[in-house]
């Protein structure tokens, strides 16, 4: 069992609400409350420097959504990112969709280390040149400066949610993307803004009768007209899109019949379904509800393949989290790049990892002080009754406002990107 | 009985949740408050199907009644008749509020049904615990007779209205139609009936307030329940049916609402005060 090590630890200026990287693994992207876009680069192998090998530094910062006042209807829209996801790289540039409750942009994040000097019509700072001092023709050449990245948006797809945007997801067909929000998922084209797709709806023709919500949803990685929704209800829809322009019949339906014992107050609550993914190979789905995670295999509708307890022992406390409001967290799930191991996040800073292969499961913890760079996490254990060993944690003794919500998994590497408030950790395997 | 505090504690909670996110950046958050408000309902279910099967009123609670539906027959115009989710529930408080708008129209002669629904105590309440709101919520709110609230029916005859004993489960029933010549039988049967429940000493509480204040009192409390109705039973509080704007139609319904719960002074305003 690996053990991971602290890798590098950076403060962002406002509460991370996303982190994700991009298909290669280079780069490292978060968003936050305030609406800002903060990109990390791993650092490349080099032959000088072995140890700093895998470092992720600070590759560009912007600021990708701003707040806004809807006036129509007396609204503040928030600015926090929400989501972000990558393009696939097709060129030199870096291209992600970042997205707040309302709008999804498309950003354009290229480098710049040359400019062209010599202009004939204008100096070096930019002013005209008076056409009288002008004498002599020369062509303007090409200098190296000091690399410059810049984040620029290419487009804004708006307009088009009524309620708050949740999930935003790249098809494999690398031209079309979907964004989703309570009642509503809508297909656009990447190159297209003024013109987008509903291709779920589910809001009833009298609110009145809403009984339930979309929470996320997402394409299949290799199947482009295969898409997935999860409901506030514990459900989770898959949908094809050549079977009718409006997906709102589904092809499969996934969900387990509830457990009656376990009936209470806030059942519906916790079965709401917080985040879905897909496998890397596309055969399985997991989804994460409140003290679950479950994986679920493609072929079998029934009920889930597998379901690991993420933190069980705060059952019998779901009335306290009721009321100072965490029972409303939303959690995210992650697939290590082989689909053998699933993370997620948990409270008091801990993070949990599932090994679905040796069904074994560890529990560790990001905190600036068991985690100094290069110190070698050590698991963590809550105790839940009876007495209480040395480094065990009781459950009265968490701390519910340090919640893991975000996390991240480099598509191919052992390495972990987790987000803790206003922190972020990354983690990476021990390299022996 | 702890259940029921516990209900009422969760049902504060959740509304204050919904007061507190017309207020939150962002605007309202159409996911949690489908939750809570799912809460709210869960919680008021238990809230008051734990009390129906404790202990009904006895009629000297009726008697009180009768003196109030005079007084708030002229107030059943002002309340919306989407206040239905109440009317198929038997409770003390505030659903016997509620629902004496409605069911005075609906129950004028039907006292007896009432009656008839002393025996049949139990099995209501496991049809309440069965059925869950929305289907009953469109079957009352389209006026329909009792039928749609209690298993058997029986045509209204107040002959057997005096022929009937009261007994203890009957009085939870027994409230709720304003009859004032039914009340003055079940007074007699009732004055000769004990029951010490605390349901029953804590309507007479509430009901011996002046006559005054037992009209506003009757309205504030029926707005809370309208409101507990509304999100009780549905999304419809919160949303109107045009999803564009939300918040607008929300602010109104919801402001009288909460400012009413907060001028009011009975068992509900200890928590909701606090918003």
């Amino acid at each position: 069992c690996n053990r991971p090590n602290a890798l590098l630890c950076s403060v962002a200026a406002d509460i991370i609400s996303t982190v994700e990287f991009n298909s290669t693994g280079e780069l490292l992207a978060t968003g936050d409350k305030g609406g800002r876009v903060v990109v990390f680069q791993r650092e490349q192998e080099s032959k000088n420097q072995p140890h700093r090998r895998g470092e992720y530094n600070v590759y560009s910062t912007f600021q990708s959504h701003e707040p806004e006042f809807d006036y129509l209807k007396s609204l503040e829209i928030e600015e926090k990112i929400n989501k972000i996801r990558w393009l696939p790289q097709q060129n030199a540039a870096y291209f992600l969709l970042s997205t707040n409750d309302k709008t999804v942009k498309l950003w354009k994040i290229s480098e710049r280390d040359k400019r062209p000097e010599g202009y004939n019509l204008k100096d070096e700072d930019g002013r005209i040149r008076d056409p009288a001092t002008i004498t002599t023709l020369r062509v303007p050449v090409v200098r190296p400066m000091d690399l410059m990245v810049e984040a620029t948006p290419r487009r804004v797809f708006s307009n088009a949610h009524t309620y708050h945007i949740n999930s935003i997801s790249v098809n494999s067909d690398y031209e079309t993307f979907m964004s989703t929000d309570d009642l509503r998922i809508n297909l656009w084209n990447l190159e297209i803004t003024n013109r987008s797709f509903n291709i779920v709806d589910i809001k009833p023709a009298n609110m009145e009768e809403l009984t339930e919500v979309i929470t996320a949803a997402e394409f299949h990685p290799h199947q482009c007209n295969t898409f997935v929704y999860s409901s506030s209800k514990g459900s989770i829809r898959l949908c094809d899109m050549r079977a009718s322009a409006l997906c709102d019949n589904h092809s499969k339906f996934f969900e387990e019949p509830e457990d009656p014992s376990n009936r209470s107050f806030f059942s519906e609550i916790i079965s709401s379904i917080s985040d879905v993914k897909f496998s890397h190979s596309g055969r399985y789905l997991m989804t994460r509800d409140y003290l679950t995670v479950k994986v679920w295999d493609l072929n079998m509708e029934s009920q889930p393949l597998e379901t690991y307890q993420v933190h069980d022992y705060l059952r019998s406390k779901l009335c306290s989290l009721y009321e100072n409001d965490c029972i409303f967290d939303k959690f995210e799930c992650v697939w290590n790049g082989s689909d053998s191991v699933i993370m997620t996040g948990s409270y008091n800073n801990f993070f949990r990892m599932f090994d679905r292969n040796t069904k074994r499961d560890v529990t560790l913890e990001a905190s600036r002080e068991n985690s100094k760079p290069r110190a070698i996490l050590k698991p963590r254990k809550v105790c839940v009754g009876g007495k209480r060993r040395k480094d065990e944690i009781s459950v009265d003794s968490l701390d519910f406002s340090k919640k893991i919500l975000h996390t991240a998994w480099h598509p191919y590497e052992n390495i972990i990107a987790v987000a803790a408030t206003n922190n972020l950790y990354i983690f990476q395997d021990k390299v022996n | 009985m702890e259940y029921k505090v516990e209900a009422h504690r969760i049902m504060s909670i959740s509304l204050g949740k919904i007061y507190n996110s017309r207020v939150q950046r962002g605007g309202i958050k159409l996911h949690k408050n489908l939750l809570v408000s799912l809460v709210l309902r869960s919680a008021r279910q238990v809230y008051l199907s734990d009390y129906y099967s404790g202990a009904c009123l006895n009629a000297a609670q009726s008697e009180r009644e009768a003196n109030e539906w005079d007084i708030t027959d002229s107030e059943r115009e002002k309340f919306p008749s989407s206040t239905t989710e109440c009317d198929r529930v038997e409770s003390p408080e505030e659903p016997q509020q509620t629902e004496r708008p409605e069911k005075e129209h609906e129950h004028r002669e039907n006292d007896d049904d009432l009656k008839s629904d002393q025996v049949d105590c139990t099995s209501t309440l496991q049809q309440e615990q069965n059925q869950n709101s929305l289907d009953s919520v469109a079957n009352v709110s389209s006026e329909t007779p009792p039928e749609t609230i209690k298993e058997p029916k029986e045509s209204p005859s107040e002959s057997a209205v005096a022929e009937r004993d009261s007994t203890p489960e009957a009085n939870g029933e027994s409230h709720q139609p304003p009859k004032t010549h039914v009340c003055s039988n079940r007074k007699r049967s009732a004055e000769e009936t004990e029951s010490g429940d605390s349901p029953q000493k804590r309507i007479k509480v509430a009901s011996s307030d002046a006559e005054g204040d037992e009209e506003a009192e009757e309205m504030d409390t029926s707005n809370v329940s309208n409101l507990i109705t509304i999100f009780g039973s549905s999304f419809s509080g919160l949303l109107s049916k045009d999803g564009a704007k939300p918040e607008s139609e929300t602010e109104d319904s919801g402001q009288i609402c909460c400012d009413q719960m907060l001028k009011n002074l009975n068992p509900w305003s200890t928590a909701i005060v606090a918003f």
